[in-house]
């Protein structure tokens, strides 16, 4: 019996992993495929592979400040939300204080928000403020999500250091401001480090935000890509590739944080 | 024992001056870029703003835009019943096969580590290309998933799954299973690698069988955990837009338009800024709502862990 469940198990499995793969190596495919590849009417997957489209929609149609713009937005909401972020998280951890709790429940509450019912307001107000189309009203949106990230994920890092550190430090002669900067940020680094891919992932791949506020020259990578696909005659080539540049590094990314991930993406209430 | 513990408790407290510095300025910002505009979102729905009529400049209306959700906009009621069919099926099916899959993951132990990563990939993808993938694969004439519908007779040789106002729904729910079961899963496996191994050993012990362990122990123990996803997949389906703007823009017709959509397309295709408030803040009360759901959820099994 056992023998059999373990061979149901991994055929299920392999079934599984072509089933998540598939749609991405489809478009990673098509990406690399020439025009009429591309439009077959009965799916190619055999092909003379042509690097075309990269160089046709990242020179040609200047999608590569797209690039930079998506870098620009993700590195300085990253920075905004750590900065501002870990001191927070550090006092959650370690404070005690009435109402402690529901001013953490109120960071969820940010993180929560939906994007559409906060961008509107935030539209008719930065448009007032003359700042509208900038890069930087952008980088203010994402922190609405990544600040509070930030705090709940640093919050469970700094609780998992013990208390005794603080105390050493401070028995050191460092004062409570000296023990965080030099004994504490040290032993969170790791966990600083994989917030800081979280914030940037989840920024690099938000489109809501980056679609209402950012202007033409100031737009993200995941506004620029929709922007190739045209009622009639796209070119499916070129969407791909952008496609591909913009998710390449994510997945990347991933791999790196993969043990974080369950913590990040559930705000604290599963370890994994 | 008893004062030195005393003196540790309050070396925890942080000095007086460092726990407002250190959390005000989280505060500030969320109060700048979430607080404010939420209570002006509030403030615009009782006036009459449009950038599209000259002679509406944001006059005070009183509830005239909440009588008119409530009275006269049939469209606004069709996208609420829309998204909560696309929320109910798509986390449905997710909580479901995710579940399924995690517990053969586990079974499979280290190797089961390794088959995560790759079966992580479509939740890490941006949701815009999830879209673009799956136009691609859907569109009429040369999608690939559309050939192989049509070859195994699931599908007519005519029909196109983003052209008919059922089918694109249907495309668009699968589009967020296949997005999302990867996350179903993650934190399911968590779950399920955390559990004390105790009844589990007294289970086999008294000769239980695998079905008998899943539905006995397994499921109970994983309660909490299944409540956690289940509200954290509702909220965020609930919130659902940028997927579905690509891939169908809320069309055929209105088929697709999810509350969302619905509320974009009245604030920034008709510029109808007053009454889009309106809706702007009603999306916000549903999650508002889920999310106290979610904060009891949690602190009762904090108050249960040791």
């Amino acid at each position: 019996v056992t023998r059999a469940w373990r061979g149901a198990a991994i055929a299920a499995v392999i079934a599984i992993v072509i089933i998540a793969l598939t749609p991405y190596v489809w478009m990673l495919l098509t990406s690399f495929k020439g025009r009429l590849d591309a439009l077959a009417d009965r799916p190619v997957w055999m092909f003379d592979p042509t690097l075309e489209h990269y160089g046709d929609v990242l020179i040609d149609k200047k999608y590569l400040p797209l690039v930079w713009n998506s870098l620009f937005v993700a590195v300085g909401t990253t920075i905004l939300s750590l900065a501002i972020g870990v001191p927070a998280a550090y006092v959650f951890a370690r404070a005690r204080f009435a109402g402690k709790e529901d001013l953490f429940f109120f960071f969820l509450t940010t993180r929560m928000a939906p994007a559409i019912s906060v961008v509107v307001p935030m539209y008719l107000l930065f448009n007032k403020l003359g700042l509208l189309e900038t890069r930087i009203v952008v980088v203010l949106a994402h922190s609405t999500f990544n600040l509070s990230l930030v705090v709940w994920m640093m919050r469970g890092f700094f609780a998992e250091i013990p208390p005794q550190m603080d105390e050493a430090a401070q028995l050191d002669g460092h004062t409570r401001a000296g023990a965080f900067v030099r004994v504490l940020l040290p032993l969170a680094a790791p966990g600083i480090a994989a917030t800081a891919v979280l914030c940037f992932i989840l920024s690099w791949n938000e489109f809501l935000y980056a679609f209402i506020l950012a202007s033409f020259e100031s737009r993200t990578l995941t506004v620029g890509i929709p922007g190739l696909v045209t009622p009639h005659g796209t070119l499916w080539g070129q969407v791909a590739a952008v496609a591909v540049v913009a998710t390449l590094p994510i997945l990347l990314f991933t791999a790196v944080v993969q043990r974080h991930l369950v913590r990040g993406l559930t705000f604290g209430a599963v370890k994994g | 024992m008893a004062p030195s513990r005393s003196r540790r408790a309050s070396a925890l407290i942080l000095d007086r001056g460092i726990g407002p510095l250190f959390v005000t300025p989280a505060l500030v910002l969320l109060v700048l870029v979430v607080v404010g505009p939420f209570f002006y979102t509030i403030a615009l729905s009782f006036t009459d703003l449009s950038y599209a009529l000259p002679d509406r400049d944001g006059s005070f209306v009183g509830f005239d835009n909440y009588r008119r959700l409530v009275r006269s906009d049939p469209v606004f009621w069709d996208s609420f019943t829309t998204t909560l069919w696309f929320v109910v099926a798509s986390v449905a099916i997710e909580m479901v096969l995710g579940l399924a899959a995690a517990l053969i993951l586990a079974g499979l132990l280290a190797r089961g580590r390794f088959v995560l990563t790759l079966v992580l990939v479509p939740m890490m993808l941006a949701p815009v290309t999830v879209g673009l993938i799956g136009k691609l694969m859907l569109q009429g004439e040369f999608g690939m998933l559309t050939y192989y519908l049509r070859e195994l007779g699931l599908m007519g040789q005519q029909t196109a799954m983003l052209g008919d106002p059922k089918l694109a729904l249907a495309a668009v729910v699968l589009l967020d299973i296949w997005q999302w079961t990867p996350f179903v899963t993650l934190v399911m496996l968590a779950g399920i690698l955390s559990l004390p191994r105790g009844p589990f050993e007294a289970a086999i012990m008294d000769g239980a069988g695998r079905l008998r362990i899943l539905w006995d122990i397994t499921l109970p123990l994983l309660r909490p955990i299944i409540a956690l996803v289940l509200l954290l997949r509702s909220i965020d389906a609930f919130k659902e837009f940028d997927k579905v703007f690509i891939l169908t823009g809320g069309g055929p017709g209105t088929a697709t338009e999810l509350l969302s959509i619905y509320t974009y397309r009245v604030n920034f295709r008709d510029w109808d800024l007053g009454y889009g408030a309106v809706c702007a803040f009603m999306v916000y009360l549903v999650v508002l709502v889920l999310c106290s759901v979610f904060y009891k959820a949690m602190s009762r099994r904090d108050r249960s862990e040791p």
